[in-house]
């Protein structure tokens, strides 16, 4: 009791200082403990969950692999398969083991196609996953819904279109990729039409990912890009250009060189390179007389072309760039020249004393 | 000086340094609480992202690993096999040999099947010159594969060199020694391909410790605790900086560092500034601060991004000498960058950078020691003229171990719920115990080589790079 009544008088007396670090000691032991304990039963835990998990997915594997080969052709459903898929409906009222058997499922469904994958698809609905799915799509919290779509387009649940649609422009970027890769999945080019109303930006990152899943398909008939190529969200235009790209759109062509004057520089030099690959030599005139006012990058895009889409009559042209400041430039109207006059190129060469041109010029020689 | 002037002088001197214990103690607080947003953030986003997708695609943008080497003849042919096996498509790996005198260049050569190229190089930044040229592979297996020889001059210049060399839109600056994970570069381009509404210029990875791991066929294939106290001490000391520090700083864009061992550049903005630093032995630090500085005065919004996955291993000092060496390195190149950027430190024409990263940098990174330092002599002298109050003493002392302990449990905690990446049996009691221990095993000595690097960095201009021996991974 003296003890005790001797801390307090101490502390008491102590300058405030000297009381606030011990009240912080104080309050930092009681942390430490509980926290040590927490860790220990979280490793406990974790390593116990690997194993839980492990045999449960071994268990659902079994079990869905005997339903996929347990059916005939007289009945929809088997007995055998209707056993299985009771079993699975006990399975999944606990969130735990749903989402086992969702992995479960996908792992599967990944690892086979055709008929099986559908199976396995009809087998979700099913089971009732799919009632546990729809809710989500109205859920307030981003990741639900983004969970949700994702599980929707894995299953391949097309008949959740319109309620996908509705997150074209939510505001969570995550959300709307699931959305986007919904549509593409299950829709294929049609998909594409959340392009006419998209307001936000469709990320670099967002785009390649569109482009992997339009060419996994067998159909690559696309649908007419022109109007995309004239929205007002530059991302937009920015993909249906890599679009124009992959699928060869040549009868763009008057659109494209059109786009030539966008106000965007950065669709610009797409635009550039887009018609470097269709091969596009009216273009060419064109960007050679609007040569000077353009940026760099557009002029280094523009020598890329013209590597690609070179004349004889280009020569003039070139001999303004030999010398240019820009490295790139330089090379490339060297490449050119060689390739259409080498006469001239030799000639250069044997009169310049500059060594970074006699360098390139070297090289360009010898490669 | 009367009684009660000292008096007075001693309460200001005991205010000073409790006002920089609790600021520094709140500022790591606040830290913490904005890492766990932000690791929550990334693991939820992450969630989402299919890598294999990405990976496969050929239209992603191309990437080039520059890996300066010196000296690595013990590992150089394991290391250039992890970083030809990365599940990325567009990218290759230019092996800059700075001025090596082993025999890693005959190694490379033997291994790859490596002849000399004719190589147009766009000379944008000045750098040391070629010595036996550039190499490329016969066998289409390491068709990635770009040597390049040339005459030392210290790790910035070989950087630079390869910035040269690069034809990529992109590039991965790493050490040759680092083991990098196969889809290290998917992740760490996602950033600059996600940005809709500012420039990533950079982006950096988490650096884990690789001493004890196992490794084969230049892969990781076994995680391990090592045994000794300071290589243990390190894996805590990486574990609160990434993922309680470096998280944070992200979340604020405020990241002043990525750390040389892995960081992923925008090629343009890099040579725009000039490229790395050849005066510096903080190079990796002092490009970031110049990329942010130079992304602040166009008056571009910009981001640099951090990837708290585990994608780079490396092999951390396991002796002291080593240890201590790396840290005045560390102190020094801190230094350097500071002073040489001094006119953003508290400058509101830097935003964020000048207002907050600069003058966190600068009073907890910079001084901190110096303070540590200083509160010891001023300890001493409290013994030596007998007006100590040890009950004083102890609650300072029980106070900054406490916090250091309790900072330390967290940043475990923090990895067992995100990475898990330290799984075995009996390992969790290591990082406690270490926990506890780190501030008597490791402290001391980074105190002491801070205290050098101060010492260095104003009396001996000539130190540049210490040496690091390299043991080699545990290969199976």
């Amino acid at each position: 009791m003296n003890e005790t009544y001797y801390f307090i008088e101490y502390f008491k007396q102590s300058p405030p200082i000297i009381q606030v670090a011990w009240i912080f000691s104080a309050v930092f032991s009681v942390f430490i403990i509980p926290l040590i304990i927490y860790l220990n039963y979280l490793r406990w835990h974790l390593r116990k969950n690997e194993i839980v998990v492990a045999k449960y997915q071994a268990e659902y594997e079994q079990a869905l692999v005997h339903y996929l080969y347990s059916g005939n052709e007289e009945e929809e459903i088997s007995s055998e398969q209707q056993l299985i898929i009771d079993k699975l409906k006990k399975c999944i009222l606990t969130p735990f083991k749903r989402k086992i058997v969702i992995s479960t499922l996908l792992k599967l469904k990944n690892e086979i196609s055709g008929e099986v994958a559908q199976s396995i698809e009809k087998l979700y609905c099913q089971s009732g996953l799919i009632d546990y799915t729809l809710p989500k799509l109205t859920s307030k919290k981003w990741y639900t819904l983004a969970k949700g779509i994702r599980e929707l387009r894995q299953f391949q649940v097309k008949e959740a279109h319109d309620q996908v649609a509705k997150h074209i422009n939510h505001p969570r970027r995550q959300v709307r990729k699931e959305m986007q890769l919904y549509m593409v999945n299950l829709f294929y080019f049609e998909g594409l039409d959340f392009l006419n109303v998209l307001k936000t930006p469709l990320s670099e990152w967002d785009q390649i990912q569109l482009l992997e899943v339009l060419q996994r398909f067998d159909n690559q008939k696309i649908p007419n890009i022109t109007s995309w190529l004239n929205s007002s969200n530059d991302s937009v235009v920015v993909f249906v250009l890599k679009l124009a790209k992959i699928y060869n759109q040549f009868e763009q062509k008057e659109v494209l060189i059109d786009m030539l004057n966008h106000k965007n520089k950065d669709i610009v030099v797409e635009v550039i390179s887009v018609l470097c690959h269709l091969e596009v030599f009216e273009a060419k005139e064109v960007l050679k007389n609007t040569f000077e006012q353009r940026t760099q990058e557009e002029q280094i895009a523009i020598f890329k072309l013209m590597e690609n889409l070179y004349e004889i009559n280009d020569e003039p042209f070139l001999l303004d760039y030999i010398y240019h400041e820009n490295f790139e430039i330089k090379v490339s109207a060297l490449k050119i020249l060689k390739s259409i006059n080498s006469y001239k190129f030799n000639f250069l060469k044997s009169s310049s004393s500059e060594s970074e041109f006699l360098q390139i010029a070297h090289f360009i020689e010898n490669n | 000086m009367d009684k009660s002037t000292e008096i007075i002088l001693i309460s200001i001197i005991h205010y000073l340094f409790f006002v920089y214990t609790i600021a520094a103690i709140g500022s790591y607080i606040i830290l913490a609480f904005i890492s766990a947003i932000e690791t929550k953030e990334y693991m939820r986003k992450n969630s989402f992202v299919n890598y294999k997708e990405i990976l496969a695609s050929t239209i992603s943008p191309s990437i080039s690993i520059i890996a300066p080497a010196y000296n690595e003849s013990l590992n150089i042919v394991e290391n250039v096999r992890s970083l030809l096996s990365s599940y990325y498509v567009n990218y290759d790996v230019i092996i800059v040999n700075d001025g090596s005198t082993d025999n890693s260049l005959e190694q490379l050569i033997e291994a790859y099947d490596l002849i000399p190229v004719e190589y147009l190089i766009n000379e944008q930044i000045l750098t040391k010159p070629l010595r036996n040229g550039v190499f490329k592979s016969t066998n289409p297996a390491f068709e990635k594969l770009i040597v390049v020889d040339k005459e030392n001059g210290g790790k910035a210049d070989a950087l630079n060199l390869g910035l040269n060399i690069s034809t990529h839109k992109y590039v991965a600056c790493i050490d040759v020694d680092c083991l990098l994970l196969e889809e290290s570069l998917q992740k760490m381009i996602k950033p600059f391909l996600e940005a809709t509404d500012a420039k990533v210029i950079a982006a950096g990875g988490v650096i884990r410790i690789s001493n004890s791991c196992l490794v084969k066929g230049g892969k990781l294939h076994d995680v391990n605790f090592p045994s000794k106290w300071l290589e243990k001490g390190q894996i805590l000391e990486y574990l609160r900086a990434f993922l309680l520090g470096r998280m944070a700083w992200s979340r604020l864009n405020g990241l002043l560092v990525i750390s040389g061992a892995f960081g992923l550049f925008d090629k343009k903005i890099a040579i725009k500034v000039g490229g790395y630093d050849t005066k510096t032995v903080g190079e990796d630090m002092e490009i970031v601060v110049r990329m942010r500085g130079y992304m602040e005065e166009q008056n571009i919004k910009y981001k640099v991004a951090y990837i708290p996955d585990p994608l780079c291993w490396t092999e951390a000092p396991d002796n002291y000498k080593t240890f201590i060496s790396q840290r005045n390195r560390w102190t020094r190149g801190t230094i350097e960058t500071l002073r040489r950027h001094r006119k953003i430190g508290f400058n509101p024409k830097y935003n964020s950078l000048g207002l907050l990263s600069y003058p966190y940098w600068f009073f907890f990174e910079r001084m901190a020691p110096i303070i540590e330092v200083a509160g010891i002599i001023y300890f001493g002298i409290l013994i030596a003229l007998n007006h100590i109050r040890w009950d004083y003493s102890l609650a300072f002392i029980l106070l900054a171990y406490l916090f250091t302990v309790l900072f330390s449990i967290v940043a475990i905690i923090t990895e067992e719920l995100t990475y898990h990446q330290y799984k075995k049996k009996g390992t969790g009691k290591h990082l406690v115990m270490i926990a506890f221990l780190e501030p008597f095993v490791n402290h001391p000595f980074i105190l002491y080589a801070a205290i050098r690097g101060n010492i260095d960095y104003y009396f001996n201009k000539n130190k540049k790079w210490g040496a690091m021996t390299r043991k080699g991974m545990n290969k199976a």
